[in-house]
């Protein structure tokens, strides 16, 4: 785990996953805000929001509402992250066949 | 003033932290920070390179990447790089080998064993020896980034995202730099960094510079998370491919793809089966790993695949740091150096950075690097 994250991480108390993938609650996300990001790519490279295995399909709504709400801003003003190929992970040998 | 938030930009603000009032210093970034080409980069660091300037330039870095790991609390894991080799490319590597021992790089020719060793899965019969360079390093952009925003706000420095500069301003008699005309304003600034990445040509077009910076597109891709298989970030030459595992266990794959500098970096349907096949044939397993993710990013490109340092003649105020040919990243803190020492000192502290100003190219004193990866 990352110095940022595991000082962002260091006391939970409240377990409301916003990123199964990879494992970030609320209250990491409202310590990142804390910390000064302002936008959905902030909050990615920070805490890796929306990296793991579903890339981003539920936490990405989420993070949207989230951010809205905290920062009073259009979800067109936060920058979300393009949506990369495959979308879903797939096998290396389907490539190659 | 710098113009640029990425990896260039935030060490030389930290390095001009370190000697001027922090509070005069203002970096200004188009979109957010690290958008450009840093976040999207291999990780990888090396000194394994083939000129002097390189190979000087980067064991220097290597040893501020160090030093600012814990100065900063980064992680940063030495696993080397191992460059598989092909018959045909010895000669040539053994020569690399003697040149990188001569500036203190104890890289060196290794046989299919020692690989072997290292990387116990890989199918032996690839290739013919290999370079092994024990230096090398990776770290995580992410965190790097993070990292250095938090400390330079802390100390002072301010930085402004979202905010795009559409050109330099001259003075009246059109002989120093006083400003920046920006999306939100003109800005007033007695020395301007340009460490704008693809933006960097255009905004020296704005005063007449004409610099040799071309954006080639370049493809990557990650699989999911694995136990780690092996440390070092491995070479095949023969097809200037790369692979290496993410801090978080990724295997990171990138392979060239014959582009053109100044097209688009768009996905193309050819590049995952194009890495699959070549990794495949290295490593048994590899047909069977998820794939993640697939992005595109820019190598800005020089001539003679070094950077552009330093100021610029005829428009005082005015110093580039761009063009790193695919290795930005890692030279990242002896850019911050170099570039720091020119704006204060008037000198970039290190001599070979001398080699690498505009002015190479006009005078025609190129310096070709061979070892251009991916
Ligand atoms: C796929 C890939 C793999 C790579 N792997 C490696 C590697 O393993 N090791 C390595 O050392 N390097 C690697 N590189 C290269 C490395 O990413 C770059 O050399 C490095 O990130 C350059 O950093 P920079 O700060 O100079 O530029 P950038 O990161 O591009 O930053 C420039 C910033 O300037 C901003 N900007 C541009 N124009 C303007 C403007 N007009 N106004 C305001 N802001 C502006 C941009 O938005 C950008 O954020 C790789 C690159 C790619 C694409």
């Amino acid at each position: 785990m990352g110095g940022e994250m595991k000082k962002i991480r260091m006391c939970r108390e409240h377990p409301a996953i916003v990123c199964r993938c990879e494992d970030i609650t609320l209250e990491d996300i409202e310590k990142a805000i804390e910390a000064g990001c302002n936008n959905v790519q902030c909050v990615k490279t920070m805490l890796r929001l929306s990296m793991g295995p579903c890339q981003g399909r539920t936490c990405i709504p989420l993070i949207v509402r989230i951010l809205a709400r905290r920062l009073g801003k259009n979800p067109e003003e936060l920058h979300v992250p393009s949506s990369r190929p495959p979308l879903v992970p797939l096998q290396a040998e389907l490539f190659c066949r | 003033m710098i113009v640029g938030g990425g990896i260039s930009g935030l060490f030389t603000a930290y390095f001009l932290a370190n000697r001027v009032d922090p509070e005069k210093i203002l970096l200004v970034e188009r979109s957010y920070i690290g958008s450009g080409s840093t976040l999207r980069c291999a990780t990888g660091i090396r000194a394994s390179f083939t000129t002097e300037e390189h190979i000087v330039l980067m064991k220097r870095s290597i040893e501020y990447w160090l030093e600012l790991s814990r100065e900063l609390g980064f992680y940063l894991r030495r696993g080397g790089y191992v460059w598989l080799l092909q018959e045909e490319h010895l000669d040539a590597f053994k020569e690399y080998s003697q040149l990188h021992n001569r500036f203190g790089v104890p890289t060196r020719i290794v046989d299919r064993e020692f690989v072997a060793e290292l990387v116990p899965s890989i199918n032996q019969d690839m290739f013919a020896a290999a370079l092994h360079d024990p230096l090398a390093m990776q770290a995580d952009p992410f965190e790097v980034i993070h990292t250095l925003t938090r400390f330079l706000k802390s100390t002072g420095v301010k930085i402004q995202e979202f905010t795009e500069v559409t050109k330099l301003v001259l003075d009246h008699e059109r002989k120093n730099v006083e400003a920046v005309v920006t999306n939100k304003g003109e800005i007033p600034a007695e020395n301007i960094v340009v460490a704008a990445g693809t933006g960097t040509k255009n905004l020296l077009k704005s005063v007449g510079v004409d610099a040799p910076l071309e954006p080639l597109p370049k493809h990557i891709l990650i699989t999911m998370r694995y136990r780690r298989l092996f440390d070092p970030l491995l070479i095949d030459w023969a097809s200037n491919s790369y692979i290496v595992q993410s801090r978080y266990g990724g295997f990171i794959v990138g392979a060239e793809l014959a582009e053109n500098t100044s097209g688009e970096a768009i996905n193309r349907i050819d590049y995952m089966p194009h890495a699959v096949r070549i990794w495949s044939k290295f490593f048994k397993w590899f047909p069977k790993v998820y794939i993640l993710r697939y992005w595109t990013g820019y190598y800005v490109m020089t001539p003679d695949h070094h950077p552009v340092y330093g100021p610029v003649e005829g428009v005082d105020g005015v110093y580039i740091a761009a063009g790193f040919s695919g290795h930005g990243f890692m030279l990242g803190p002896v850019t911050g150096y170099v570039t720091s020492r020119w704006v204060i000192d008037g000198d970039p502290g290190i001599a070979q950075a001398k080699n690498l100003m505009l002015a190479r190219f006009t005078m025609g004193r190129l310096i070709r690097e061979k070892a251009v990866i991916g």
